[in-house]
């Protein structure tokens, strides 16, 4: 009633104040004009800019390259995790571990790009490609762990006990009955990690060495020296990329309206 | 009678949800101090009765009235009227004393009555020792109790209560049936109090509206409505009964199973297909010839304090009887009823029609 | 049996023993040593003697708390009206959504937004304003990370909101409260792990935020963030860097303490 009317005053102005700096990006992305003052008229001429910065299509394929690396890596490693956990008969152990697990997840960026610098340095390993890779999957396979671990919890231990009796070996059972289980925790996890990966700026910061750079590293260096309308043609391709990962994410972790099992 | 202002008023209420209809042209009178209860299958709408009542939801049609005044839009919190839930939704943020303080403190009564209330209400329901507890420390009956107690301390004029003792064991359940009519009694505030056991039923009201599909089939005093069933459904309802056709030759005469019996009802036309009640208590198990049916033993099972022995009689006709005494299965019996065991039933006859029919014979004797 | 088939785990053990406890404690050593590698307590004495690093600490937490209530204010009504949605599942991931947009990006608008001769002062100005310094001030550095901390702010809150039994709600109604007064005695109070959780993933990154004090509170505000950010990769001076990390742990676990679940309430029994 009138209640709901300002309540819905309230949202609609919530939600334009979160959406506004996102579409006022992607609207100047499309300006003639060379800056996002003043609309000058409508162009493609950023999107053509961006696509032919060779430097720019690099880093972002180095980007994606990390992104899907790393996602895949910490996705196994994250289940294997997960596994570990939920194997431990005690219960103390069990919930050290998983404590231990969440320290990342919780641990500010800084702390975090700061701690695997001294280690990377520590050890001898050049910063570039690996050591942005290699943190990457550090600070991913937490939330996997998360993701993996509930569905394995709510798993039906019977389902295990009846294929044990039914004579499978251990890996059968494992491979056939367990991991499809699981399979949409597995698959949230990644998402979760790709969606972290691309959405890392402070750790990659830290540990990248003058060759390499990611998308996030190079916006921020070139934000420092003032803006520039190819940066919004790149927003816009992101949103997108972003929104469609979002759907894709909502129709797994939803299976009553995508999915078959 | 009638010079008896009535608290509560339903007048031709009815009630759509989501294009169904669930409540059908209800008129009901509450009076002040009675212990009322809605008994009927789920989904008969009782607890729908109760959401008009407390104010959860508006009538489609008709006019629900509080002291004489209409209520239909009135919100919730500015009524008279308060509910013990069926699962108490007590709050957990909140301890004892807090939960039933709540309405007091809302009203913004001085803080020396609030706490006479809570005290006085928390010794009502025998919890006084467990003030400063937290609800979560709480048994399931000790959570009731605090329910009816915050129910309680906001002083309603009716006091809702939604099958708030199902979820209780049976013995826990017997004692708090007890206990609330006491309740009720020492108050003297209105009770409406809705459940699907028609034991419950029995054992605590003054009056009950017999529910089933949105329509209240019959309402009356305990003894009235297991005595005098007005259809199939609350004969079946409430209480065990042998159920069968018949035909009403007369008045005070019904013949079923081939044969005639003198009976106390009358009101019918000649001839006409009646349902015949006869409760199992009311069998006595005798030898055949001093039987006024003949029947033969077909299963027993031992209840406790009595034998449950079902019977056939020539037509086929399942006989359930109660008796003390066990029988031997595959025997040849009588059994043995007097005409005013018999209760006659006409098909589709309305409450209306039920009542004026029994008037009717019952004045002429 | 179980002991062998700690191999087959290897990779998440190394991973654990490699990547959080090593790192920390090399943080540790670091922050205990000085540069010629010798065990010392100067760093931390350095520390809490130096009206700059402490001035800067009380700074970055006072900053963290407005950036925390600011959030907490604008979500807590959001994440309430948004319960009240039909499809409020739908509603909620378009507030995720921004999200997954890289923090930068989001930044790099805002520069837009409030340059000098940017979209708002140019607003400003079409209504006779005198165009205004927005950027590089304290308060940009407020609205941004605000602006980027909403929703993480409202989907705890949310989550705990959805969880409350809407029967207490009209328990609650029955006993004569109206709806204001259900808020406050009712749900808020059973919404407080939400809010708790909230302030907890809203208070430590805030701590830490150094892209945004250098991109749009140009360098006024300086964060732990941003103090650890010049002491690892402009002035190289790790040790002193790694001590102020250990604070920023220090500061982390005393938030996490202090918003822990089950801190119910005050009152004893």
């Amino acid at each position: 009633m009138k209640k709901l009317a300002i309540g819905k005053i309230y949202l609609i102005f919530v939600f334009i104040l979160l959406y506004l700096p996102i579409f006022y990006l992607i609207v100047y992305s499309f300006n003639s004009g060379q800056s996002m003052n003043g609309w000058a008229g409508f162009t493609f001429n950023h999107y053509h800019e961006l696509f032919s910065d060779a430097r720019m299509i690099e880093i972002v394929l180095n980007t994606l390259i990390v992104a899907v690396l790393s996602s895949l890596i910490s996705t196994i490693i994250g289940t294997i995790g997960a596994y570990w956990i939920y194997q431990t008969k005690n219960k103390k152990i069990a919930n050290r571990i998983l404590s231990l697990n969440s320290v990342l997840l919780v641990s500010p960026d800084v702390i975090i790009g700061a701690s695997f610098l001294i280690l990377f340095t520590v050890v001898g390993m050049q910063l570039g490609f690996l050591s942005v890779l290699l943190s990457h999957v550090a600070f991913s396979i937490p939330i996997v762990v998360l993701m993996v671990l509930p569905k394995l919890k709510e798993m039906p231990k019977t389902i295990i006990e009846a294929s044990d009796d039914l004579g499978a070996t251990g890996y059968q059972t494992l491979s056939n009955i367990i991991l499809p289980y699981i399979q949409p925790g597995i698959l949230a996890g990644f998402f979760m990690a790709l969606t972290y990966s691309l959405d890392d700026f402070a750790v990659t910061f830290f540990v990248t060495g003058n060759g390499f750079s990611t998308m996030a590293v190079e916006i921020y260096s070139r934000a420092r020296r003032g803006t520039s309308l190819e940066i919004n043609a790149l927003s816009a391709i992101m949103f997108l990329v972003s929104l469609f990962l979002v759907l894709i994410y909502y129709f797994i972790s939803n299976p009553k309206k995508g999915g078959k099992k | 009678m009638a010079d008896i202002k009535p608290i509560i008023e339903f007048k031709n209420v009815s009630l759509d949800y989501q294009d169904n209809r669930v409540l059908h042209n209800i008129d009901l009178e509450i009076e002040q101090g009675k212990f009322y209860t809605l008994l009927g299958p789920s989904g008969s709408g009782k607890s729908t009765i109760l959401s008009l009542i407390s104010g959860k939801n508006s009538p489609s049609e008709g006019d629900v009235l509080i002291d004489g005044k209409i209520v239909n839009e009135l919100p919730a919190n500015k009524r008279e009227v308060n509910t013990v839930f069926q699962n108490y939704n007590l709050f957990p943020n909140m301890n004892v004393y807090e939960n039933v303080a709540y309405g007091p403190k809302l009203k913004k009564l001085p803080a020396k009555k609030i706490d006479q209330l809570v005290k006085d209400m928390l010794s009502l329901v025998r919890l006084s020792d467990f003030e400063q507890n937290e609800i979560t420390e709480l048994s399931g009956g000790q959570q009731q109790r605090v329910a009816i107690a915050r129910a309680l301390a906001n002083e309603p004029k009716v006091l809702l209560l939604d099958e708030p003792l199902s979820a209780l064991d049976y013995k826990l359940r017997k004692e708090m049936q007890y206990e609330l009519r006491e309740i009720q009694q020492r108050l003297g505030i209105t009770f409406i109090f809705v459940t699907h056991d028609q034991e419950e039923a029995l054992a605590m009201s003054d009056w009950i509206f017999v529910m089933q599909n949105g329509r209240i089939e019959q309402s009356g005093t305990p003894v009235d409505i297991y005595d005098e069933p007005i259809n199939h459904f609350v004969a079946d309802f409430i209480g065990e009964a042998n159920i069968i056709e018949g035909i009403m030759k007369e008045d005070y005469l019904v013949s079923f199973v081939g044969k005639e019996f003198k009976n106390v009802d009358a009101g019918m036309k000649p001839n006409e297909r009646v349902e015949i009640v006869i409760r199992p208590e009311d069998l006595d198990i005798v030898a055949p010839s001093k039987g006024k049916l003949q029947v033969t033993i077909d299963d027993q099972s031992f209840r406790g304090d009595f034998y449950e022995i079902t019977a056939i009689d020539d037509a086929g006709n399942e006989w359930s009887i109660q008796e003390t005494n066990p029988a031997k299965i595959g025997q040849r019996r009588g059994l043995k009823f007097d005409p005013e065991d018999i209760h006659i039933m006409r098909f589709n006859e309305t409450e209306e029609d039920f009542d004026s029919r029994l008037e009717s014979y019952e004045g002429e004797e | 049996m179980k002991k062998s088939s700690l191999t087959y785990y290897i990779s998440y053990i190394l991973w654990l023993l490699l990547f959080v406890i090593l790192p920390l404690v090399l943080l540790l050593l670091q922050a205990l040593t000085n540069q010629q590698g010798n065990f010392t307590l100067d760093n931390f004495l350095n520390y809490l003697s130096s009206g700059t690093y402490l001035r800067m600490t009380l700074n970055s937490i006072f900053y963290a708390f407005l950036i925390t209530l600011i959030t907490l204010i604008i979500s807590y009504p959001m994440a309430y009206f948004l319960t009240q949605l039909k499809n409020h599942q739908f509603w909620m991931l378009l507030v995720i959504l921004p999200t997954w947009i890289n923090l930068l990006l989001k930044a790099y608008a805002f520069i837009g937004l409030l340059s000098q001769n940017g979209t708002i002062n140019s607003t400003l100005s079409f209504f006779g304003i005198v165009p205004y310094q927005l950027l590089f001030t304290n308060e940009s550095f407020l609205l941004v990370s605000s602006y980027i901390e909403i929703p993480f702010m409202i989907l705890p809150i949310y989550n705990s909101l959805i969880e409350i039994d809407s029967n207490l709600i009209q328990a609650s109604q029955d006993l004569g409260a109206n709806t204001w007064q259900t808020i406050k005695n009712v749900i808020f109070p059973l919404s407080l792990n939400g809010v708790r959780t909230g302030i907890q993933v809203v208070f430590i990154p805030s701590l830490s935020l150094f892209m945004i004090t250098r991109l749009i509170g140009g360098n006024r505000v300086i964060t732990l963030g941003t103090a650890i950010e010049e002491h690892f990769l402009t002035t190289q001076n790790w040790h002193m860097g790694s001590t102020i990390g250990v604070v920023l742990v220090i500061a982390m676990l005393v938030t996490t303490y202090f918003t822990r679940e089950g801190n119910k309430k005050g009152r004893k029994k």
